[in-house]
């Protein structure tokens, strides 16, 4: 992948999520082994965002919501399952004024997660899109699956922006949403979204 | 008979947490309560709800008990979850 200089963020979870499972950096500050690292980084971003008082308090809650849904995906979906190194990757950078947080797991990401329960699928791109706009499960028999839905229709709604990657089915959602599919292939998922 | 979600804690996102909060409330506050009663669910305090906990909690809830109501749910991640249900969890209330 390309990457500018601003881009040093989603460059350091590209390289955490890309490189040989024995490269992994285990002890980098945004890894987060378990669900509970997660949830307490989490807690932590949000507390931080309030204090800084640059973006509105609503807005916050929203996007701690987003991002909870997306970080506790990586957990959810792959418990048990993962190919290699478990957990998931979670870091927030503000700067003048921009909010940026990457999420990124080395799961089995979302063509294979959805193929249980939607057999027909070909493609990531087409598990992307079905992912973010259909109502299925990941976990049939579970009735369940509506985060990235909820992901979906407030990113939105409050016009930010969402780069999610799988595979090689990469999704770019702001106002509207278009799925591609890219050269390159995503170990799990990568997610950026940017405010 | 009303229940505080925040007492469950202000931000609720997981499943496992929102399932860990149901077997909670079936133990120690829905246990033995009549079908019919009314059942309040307060979100007065709860700063971030998400789907996944909701749909572990709420979604149970709303099929166990016919009158459930929902109070104080002007925090948007609260009517965003509550939106969210209704269109893919089949949540009526």
């Amino acid at each position: 992948m390309n990457f500018t200089q601003n881009d040093v963020a989603e460059k350091i979870a590209y390289e955490w999520i890309s490189t040989k499972q024995e490269n992994v950096d285990v002890k980098s500050e945004y890894y987060c082994q378990t669900r509970d690292i997660f949830q307490a980084k989490l807690g932590k971003m949000t507390m931080e965002l309030l204090r800084n008082n640059s973006i509105v308090e609503n807005d916050i809650y929203i996007i701690s919501a987003i991002a909870g849904e997306i970080g506790n995906n990586s957990f959810d979906h792959n418990l048990g399952n993962w190919p290699d190194v478990a957990g998931a990757f979670f870091g927030y950078f503000f700067e003048n004024g921009k909010l940026k947080i990457i999420l990124a797991d080395r799961g089995r990401g979302i063509l294979i997660t959805l193929k249980k329960a939607k057999p027909e699928l070909k493609n990531d791109a087409e598990a992307l899109k079905t992912a973010f706009t259909e109502k299925i499960s990941g976990r049939t028999p579970e009735n369940r699956g509506n985060g990235l839905k909820f992901v979906r229709e407030n990113v939105e709604d409050k016009k930010m922006h969402l780069i999610f990657i799988s595979g090689n089915g990469k999704m770019e959602l702001n106002e509207k949403m278009e799925i591609k599919e890219i050269t390159e292939n995503i170990r799990g998922c990568l997610a950026i979204l940017s405010i | 008979m009303k229940i505080e979600l925040k007492k469950f804690g202000e931000m609720l996102i997981s499943r496992p947490s929102g399932r860990e909060a149901y077997l909670a409330m079936s133990a120690y506050i829905l246990k033995g309560i009549d079908k019919n009663e009314i059942i309040e669910l307060d979100f007065d305090g709860v700063k971030v709800l998400t789907p996944s906990w909701a749909d572990e909690v709420i979604t149970k809830i709303a099929k166990e008990f016919k009158n459930v109501k929902l109070i104080n749910i002007e925090n948007p991640t609260a009517q965003a979850t509550l939106r969210t249900l209704r269109e893919y969890s089949d949540l009526k209330i």
